[in-house]
């Protein structure tokens, strides 16, 4: 085995600093936001995994504050979007207008819209026209926006937290699933438990003022999210990530059951990434070196739950995708060889 | 640095317990189908003595030990170990991690940071044993075999059956003690009688071995219809199917003439009055002296042979008298008048048959019979025998239209009526390239040099006839009509 070299003292520094910042952050949002701790901690693997999230729950849970904290805890710009069906992309992305120069000369001058901020909030995004939702999912994944044939790159870090409302399915847009893709993860924000719930009334219905510090800088974040790729993985976690993604194929020969009767198409190899990228934060955020099978398990539901699309017989049924993606992690886990199997091999 | 030697410790002693928990693991397996083979040198105790016990104890621990050396060799690679002590301590994929990417060249600064803190906690953790101990499925049965062993090996020897089988081959005084029993004492009697002039007069019939066997087909006259028969260089060829229709063809109208042709189906060796005699023999044979006989079966016996005086004789047989007799007297509830009168119906039977078997099987057709009727009931009334009618000139009596009589193959010289031993035709198949059939003639008829030609065909002929029909692609309406003028001579 090689010798390593001797700078792992700054690396150990360096995951140290990846953890407090962390922990800072997680620490801002939670002044504001009651529980939610799930929900709060993938929000931040999204951040630093440099995806996007998108969080589903009906309204009034706190889906809009915690992002408004997160930003507010973060010295990064901050927009807001509200989805409505009558929103244009221009007023997403921008638009030309004539401006006249001091010498009265006119031209069309780039006004940028809202998308060109750190941290987006798309409000009920699924309200929105499809052409709308398609400008901004375009500046997602290009991490640009084109208008009149001029491309304009969107800051870095750009980070966009998307809301929709599960329920109220009256006049709503559902985004189709090439865009769903595009979100790391789907986090699904819950009803608070009574505790959280008498906490929420005590913190907003006092006079107690509560100031959120900036504690994370962009450069801090965009580090952060270097720190986290070069997190080494081993190949047994790795290929676990595979199985997984592929076991939620129906048409694959390995599929459990349950994926071959209610799946009709199974998570792209985004999700794969989403799922490794996921993992390694959340390994850093541990303070470890190393991706863990307990990582990939955990990251399963948000980076997989909105990749899977049910057949009839899964929507007849209303099976849950989180039941579902537990299933298919068992599955492959027991492919990719349980401590059993590899104590008889 | 002490990170990867601390590291390579920690997998060195992880893989050492699951390297002793396999061989625990398949030393069970083995042990279970070790004691199974034990069982059979202990089942063998008889033949095997003290070295059962032996042969037993080596079987078990040879189960067991080659078991556990299966799983102690057993192939290990350094990764499942790694992954095996990260479960086992709860170490979170650090120690397989950093085994994987310590020599990688695309590592990234941070592995250093990873196998350091691997190497920090495999050196905090205390020896003690992760790999827990796995019991194969089979295992809850290896008391079994192993108690069965012990019975076993305190029990008395098993005896083994006899291997070998029982003797079926018959010594050749019992075959012919049950030759005996089959037949009568006057088919024995006649039997000796043949055995011995056979033994006089086989040389020299054997050197007149008849020409069909060459295949060339025998020598015919013309107007012979039976020669169609005699010619077996069909039998010598290659198949050729218009060489056979045209024989066929001449064959078939042969057989058309069937008032001509002499009856050859008789089996004299499984006649119904050999099966009467057979049955009558087995009821009195079968009586105790001090019990009666079974009506029933005296009845059966009888109906027989009054169906079989009817079917024969057309109700004119000489024993129909008797048994009529013989069931009224059953009717009556006489059993021993009745056995008497089926006695006398059984002597009778027995004459006539004697009487038909003119030349040992070999009677002369439907005409034959009939002369044979005519002639039996002349020498009934003292007259005809043996050399009463002179031979034929030459050119009669053997060919057909060419003898004194109306038939038209003549009349056979009366002697061979005489003694129904005078004349017989003995064959046999020689197989082999050129197939033919080896006849002797036995009996006075046989120095006729006429007869002998004559009968040396008929001798061949019926069997020359199934074997070309088995051997040639015989049409099947052609076989239907060659066996139904078989069957209707078997019905005459």
């Amino acid at each position: 085995m090689a010798q390593p070299p001797v700078s792992s003292q700054s690396q150990e520094q360096r995951v140290q600093e990846f953890v407090s910042g962390y922990q800072a952050l997680r620490a801002e949002v939670g002044k504001i936001i009651v529980g939610h701790s799930e929900v709060v901690r993938e929000v931040l693997v999204g951040l630093f995994a440099g995806g996007h999230v998108l969080l589903e729950g009906v309204p009034g849970l706190g889906k809009t504050l915690l992002i408004k904290t997160l930003a507010e805890s973060l010295d990064l710009s901050f927009s807001r979007i509200q989805f409505t069906p009558d929103l244009m992309p221009g007023d997403i992305i921008g638009t030309n207008i004539i401006v006249e120069d001091a010498q009265a000369r006119k031209h069309f001058q780039f006004q940028r819209g809202p998308i060109f901020g750190h941290i987006l909030l798309a409000d009920e995004v699924n309200r929105a026209t499809p052409k709308t939702q398609s400008a901004l999912l375009e500046g997602m994944q290009e991490g640009s926006v084109t208008v009149s044939g001029h491309s304009h790159p969107l800051p870095s870090p750009f980070f966009v937290l998307a809301t929709q409302n599960p329920i109220e399915m009256e006049g709503t847009y559902p985004l189709p699933e090439a865009q769903l893709d595009r979100f790391l993860f789907k986090l699904r924000v819950r009803y608070p438990a009574l505790e959280e719930l008498t906490e929420i009334i005590d913190r907003t219905t006092h006079v107690r003022p509560v100031e959120v510090r900036r504690v994370l800088t962009g450069p801090q974040v965009l580090a952060m999210r270097e720190l986290v790729r070069e997190i080494p993985i081993a190949s047994h976690v790795r290929d676990l990530a595979s199985f997984i993604v592929l076991a939620t194929h129906p048409q694959w020969d390995r599929a459990p059951d349950s994926a071959r009767r209610f799946i009709r198409y199974g998570a792209s190899p985004r999700g794969a990434q989403a799922l490794v990228l996921g993992a390694k934060v959340r390994a850093i955020s541990e303070g470890r070196f190393n991706v863990s099978v307990e990582d990939l398990r955990a990251t399963a539901l948000p980076a997989l739950r909105h990749r899977l699309i049910l057949n009839f017989e899964g929507e007849a049924e209303g099976v849950d995708v989180d039941d579902l993606i537990g299933q298919i992690v068992e599955a492959a886990e027991s492919m990719t060889g349980s401590g059993k199997e590899v104590f008889l091999r | 640095m002490p990170g990867p030697t601390v590291i390579e410790r920690l997998v060195a002693d992880v893989a050492r317990q699951i390297r002793l928990r396999r061989a625990e693991f398949y030393g069970l397996r083995g042990l279970l189908w070790g004691a199974v083979a034990a069982v059979v040198p202990l089942l063998l105790k008889e033949s095997l003595g003290l070295w059962s016990y032996l042969a037993a104890a080596a079987l078990l621990l040879a189960g067991a030990g080659a078991g556990a050396l299966w799983g102690f060799l057993m192939k290990l690679p350094p990764s499942d170990v790694a992954r095996l002590a990260d479960r086992g301590y709860g170490l979170q994929d650090r120690v397989s991690t950093a085994l994987e990417w310590a020599d990688r060249a695309d590592r990234t600064p941070i592995v250093d940071a990873l196998v350091a803190d691997a190497a920090a906690r495999a050196e905090q953790l205390g020896a003690r044993r992760i790999i827990p101990r796995r019991v194969p499925r089979e295992a809850k049965f290896v008391p079994l075999p192993l108690a069965l062993g012990l019975v076993l090996a305190a029990a008395p020897p098993i005896p083994l059956p006899q291997g070998s089988l029982p003797n079926f081959s018959v010594s050749r005084d019992e075959e012919e003690e049950k030759l005996t029993d089959r037949s009568g004492d006057l088919q024995q009697a006649e039997r000796r009688q043949a055995t011995r002039r056979d033994a006089v007069q086989r040389a020299e019939v054997q050197e007149r071995t008849l020409t069909p066997r060459l295949g060339g087909g025998g020598q015919s006259q013309p107007g012979d219809l039976a020669a169609v028969f005699k010619d077996t260089s069909l039998a010598g060829r290659a198949p050729d199917f218009n060489s056979f229709l045209k024989k066929g063809d001449d064959r078939l109208r042969m057989l058309e003439q069937t008032d001509r042709l002499p009856d050859l189906q008789s089996d004299f060796t499984q006649s119904q009055s050999r099966v009467v005699f057979q049955k009558a023999k087995a009821l009195r044979g079968g009586f105790d002296p001090n019990k009666k006989v079974s009506p029933e079966k005296l009845r059966e016996l009888l109906q027989e042979m009054e169906r079989l005086g009817r079917k024969n004789q057309g109700g004119q047989s000489g024993w129909s008298g008797d048994v009529y007799e013989g069931m009224e007297a059953l009717e009556g509830g006489d059993s021993d008048r009745a056995m008497e009168a089926m006695e006398r119906a059984l002597n009778k039977m027995r004459s006539q048959e004697e009487r038909g078997r003119d030349g040992k099987s070999l009677k002369g057709g439907r005409e034959s019979d009939r002369r044979g009727n005519k002639r039996g009931n002349e020498r009934g009334q003292g007259q005809g025998g043996p050399g009463d009618e002179g031979d034929f000139p030459e050119g009669e009596g053997l060919l057909p239209g060419r003898g004194k009589s109306g038939s038209p193959k003549g009349d056979p010289t009366a002697r061979l009526r005489g003694n129904p031993f005078d004349m017989g035709v003995e064959g046999e198949s020689r197989p082999g390239r050129k197939q033919g059939i080896d006849t002797n003639m036995v009996g006075r008829g046989s120095q006729m040099g006429s007869r002998l030609q004559y009968m040396g065909v008929l001798g061949q002929y019926r069997k020359m006839m199934e074997e070309s029909i088995a051997r040639e692609q015989v049409p099947r309406d052609s076989q239907s009509h060659v066996k139904e003028y078989f069957q209707a001579l078997d019905e005459r």
